[in-house]
């Protein structure tokens, strides 16, 4: 069972497909679900499915070339903060529109529309 | 004496008369009474009068500062605008003075005429100020130097014909004879306006003298043809002197007063388009292709017209119908080369059928309005001044020497037998019987006979006032003797002396032998026993139909010749009816013009209305179509995101991922 695991996480192709689960998770429930918190919450998984890949590659492909494990780390970091710093705004504009509409459904927000 | 300013004057005066009678008028009339408001324009057109004869003397006579060749008097550049530069100028050469005399003497007379013939009405300051807005015109198309300021005053000659033909615009058929000549005359324009751009594209200028004097040295390098340059600007003549086709205007024009019909319709502008050709006689002389079309048109429409002159009643349009036809001998003289005869007919013509006019006009405010000469009759010994100065029109006009008829027309007609024309000659010479015959049948029934005036009207029949009786004294005098004064001896007259220097050039080129001898005798001879035989057989046989004095009309007698067989029938109905040209026109521009026009706006409509707004529903629909699909909600974008990116990264696994 052990050496089972110790083989898939030898295995790049096992943390690709963990991530492009997680990411269409988070695409899953960033479309469905009716939330605004939810949708914040799946736009996160989705970043950090990328996020996942990302490292998995620098993990695998740094046998080649050291610098690249660097380098992905680089780009998973700037991601986190992009990240951060979306969730901060979407969250500052989702109480904004819940206190002006007083629901936290979206497909009751149409201002779009207009 | 300082020409240069002399002669701005002439137009200048009666546009300032113009516009102080067009503002003040109708004040000074309803506060001072009419003869107030006819004070300014009646003594302004004296006073150009005077300028005018003062201009007149030195430049007929070649004097300086005139010269052979005629004073130009710029006064400034009018259209400075790159290669085309066009100069509000003047040029006064003998051409200039002889239409200068006629048009300030007949219009001096007719102002003054007018005084009484409008003493009834009560817009008569509106009269006067058409009247001067019309001298100003006339005088501007005589004296400019270049084409476009003649065009300006030939518009404005129009102009002031259709505000006075339809001076009494509460009459519907005076308005739309008005508007009919106005139109008509649009159509001849048309070709003018091309016929200057040609001039101007050939010559690069628009001053007359030197574009002609170009035109004819490039000759057959012009870049366009000296044959359809004259053809346009004859086009333009024809419209204005109412020529064969375009002629349905002026005996409509009669719907006008008659000292507009004397002045403008007999005596002045409708002899624009003969000066215009004359005072482009270098471009026909060098184009005798259209010169053949000028002489053509011209003899027909003399023949033509005074065909319809034998048929009508109102003894205005039997007077509009000779005009046509006297304009018609005036084209005739030009199209063979005769300018110096089509400017003494001119002239001569002028004079007396102003006369004949004006004593219509007198006739007609005696018997209070009535125009049939049906019901005229037997007037001669009421109205007995009318009546001598219209009988000496008559014999004018009929070419009884010594009148001065005889002399221009005897001119022409001799002219253009020697210049090898002699169908232009035939046709010529029975015109001259027609001419005498239709007149006669005129006097007849105005003014001998027993009377058919009204019962009602009959006792009142009375002479008109001075003002409108010294006018006609005043045009018999030129009537009798301007033949004599300028015409003898014959074909070497002071007319010819005069204008000499203006048609030289294109004697030149025309180079024409004159014949000598006809029959033995001397061809001049000849020829006016001819044509003065030919005037005294239609006079004879309209004394002996419509008598004389007491004698009545023969009237059993012409039913007789009128309606004897089928042809006399025909030719009857025909001449009554106009020969049906206003039917023809009818037919063919408003019935199937319109049909085509009617067309066109379909095709307008439907077509291409129906493109363009096709267009624009399909895109406003299309629009309309894609807008459903914005909800304005974040997840169905978000899926459309989504569904993207997954037909991108599908369609590169497909296209790039293939194994290779």
């Amino acid at each position: 069972m052990l050496s089972a695991l110790n083989l898939v996480s030898q295995n790049l192709n096992a943390y690709l497909i963990l991530s492009g689960l997680l990411f269409s998770i988070g695409a899953f429930g960033f479309l469905a679900r009716r939330n605004a918190i939810s949708m914040l919450m799946s736009i996160e998984l989705m970043l950090n499915a990328v996020n996942l890949a990302f490292v998995a590659f620098g993990a695998f492909v740094s046998s080649a070339d050291p610098s690249h494990a660097a380098q992905a780390s680089d780009i998973a970091l700037i991601v986190m903060a992009a990240a951060a710093a979306e969730a901060t705004v979407g969250l500052a504009i989702v109480i904004a529109i819940y206190r002006n509409r007083k629901t936290p459904l979206v497909d009751e927000y149409d201002a779009m529309k207009r | 004496m300082p020409y240069a300013t002399l002669i701005p004057l002439i137009p200048l005066l009666p546009i300032l008369g113009f516009a102080f009678t067009a503002l003040f008028g109708r004040r000074l009339m309803l506060r001072h009474g009419r003869t107030a408001a006819e004070i300014v324009p009646v003594g302004i057109v004296i006073a150009v009068w005077v300028i005018a004869m003062i201009v007149v003397v030195p430049a007929l006579g070649h004097q300086d500062p005139f010269g052979t060749a005629g004073l130009d008097v710029k006064l400034w550049t009018w259209i400075p605008a790159g290669r085309l530069s066009v100069d509000l100028g003047f040029h006064v050469d003998a051409l200039t003075a002889a239409l200068l005399i006629v048009v300030t003497t007949i219009g001096m007379l007719v102002h003054v005429y007018s005084i009484g013939y409008m003493a009834h009405d009560k817009a008569t300051w509106r009269f006067f100020a058409y009247l001067n807005l019309f001298m100003f015109s006339m005088l501007l198309l005589v004296l400019a130097n270049n084409w476009l300021l003649v065009f300006a005053g030939w518009e404005l000659v129009g102009l002031s014909s259709y505000s006075l033909i339809g001076f009494w615009y509460h009459k519907r058929s005076a308005a739309l004879a008005a508007k009919k000549a106005f139109i008509v005359n649009r159509v001849g324009d048309v070709g003018f306006a091309l016929g200057i751009m040609a001039i101007f594209v050939n010559t690069g200028t628009l001053n007359i003298q030197e574009s002609l004097a170009k035109l004819v040295e490039q000759g057959a390098h012009n870049t366009v043809p000296l044959t359809i340059v004259a053809l346009l600007v004859f086009c333009g003549a024809m419209g204005k002197s109412a020529q064969f086709p375009l002629h349905v205007w002026l005996p409509d024009a009669m719907e006008g007063p008659t000292p507009v019909s004397a002045l403008i319709h007999a005596a002045t502008m409708v002899n624009a388009g003969v000066y215009l050709v004359a005072r482009a006689n270098p471009l026909f002389s060098s184009a005798q292709d259209a010169m053949v079309v000028v002489a053509g048109i011209g003899i027909f429409t003399a023949i033509l017209a005074a065909s319809i002159a034998f048929t009508q009643t109102d003894i205005k349009r039997v007077l509009a119908f000779s005009t046509l036809s006297q304009l018609g001998y005036m084209f005739a003289a030009l199209g063979v080369g005769a300018y110096t005869a089509a400017i003494f007919h001119l002239m001569s013509h002028g004079f007396f059928k102003g006369l004949l006019f004006l004593d219509s006009g007198s006739v007609i405010h005696s018997v209070d309005g009535e125009q049939d000469m049906n019901r005229m009759g037997g007037l001669w010994k009421k109205i007995p001044i009318t009546h001598a100065t219209m009988l000496i029109g008559t014999i004018a006009i009929a070419g009884i020497p010594p009148l001065a008829g005889f002399f221009s027309k005897d001119e022409i007609l001799g002219e253009a037998f020697k210049a090898g024309f002699t169908w232009v000659w035939l046709i010529g010479v029975v015109v001259a019987v027609m001419t005498a015959f239709y007149m006669w049948r005129l006097m007849g029934k105005t003014f001998y006979g027993e009377s058919r005036v009204d019962p009602a009207v009959a006792p009142h029949v009375h002479e008109s006032a001075w003002q409108m009786t010294l006018p006609l004294v005043l045009l018999a005098i030129p009537s009798i003797f301007l033949g004599m004064a300028v015409g003898l001896p014959l074909g070497n007259g002071l007319l010819v002396g005069w204008l000499k220097p203006v048609f030289e050039q294109s004697e030149q080129i025309l180079a024409r032998t004159p014949v000598d001898t006809l029959f033995g005798l001397p061809v001049d001879t000849v020829l006016i026993g001819i044509s003065v035989a030919a005037a005294l057989a239609g006079l004879i046989s309209g004394l002996y139909l419509f008598g004389w004095g007491s004698r009545k009309v023969k009237q059993d007698t012409v039913d007789a010749i009128a309606g004897g067989s089928g042809a006399s029938r025909f030719l009857y109905r025909g001449s009554l009816n106009k020969w049906w040209f206003d039917e023809i026109n009818d037919l063919l521009f408003i019935r199937i013009g319109g049909a085509v026009a009617a067309f066109l706006w379909w095709f307008d409509r439907t077509i291409v209305d129906g493109t363009v707004n096709g267009v624009g529903t399909v895109v406003r629909d299309a629009g309309g179509g894609l807008r459903q699909i914005q909800t304005g909600r974040v997840q169905n974008y978000a899926l459309g995101i989504a569904i993207g990116l997954i037909v991108m990264a599908g369609s590169f696994l497909l296209i790039v991922g293939q194994p290779r």
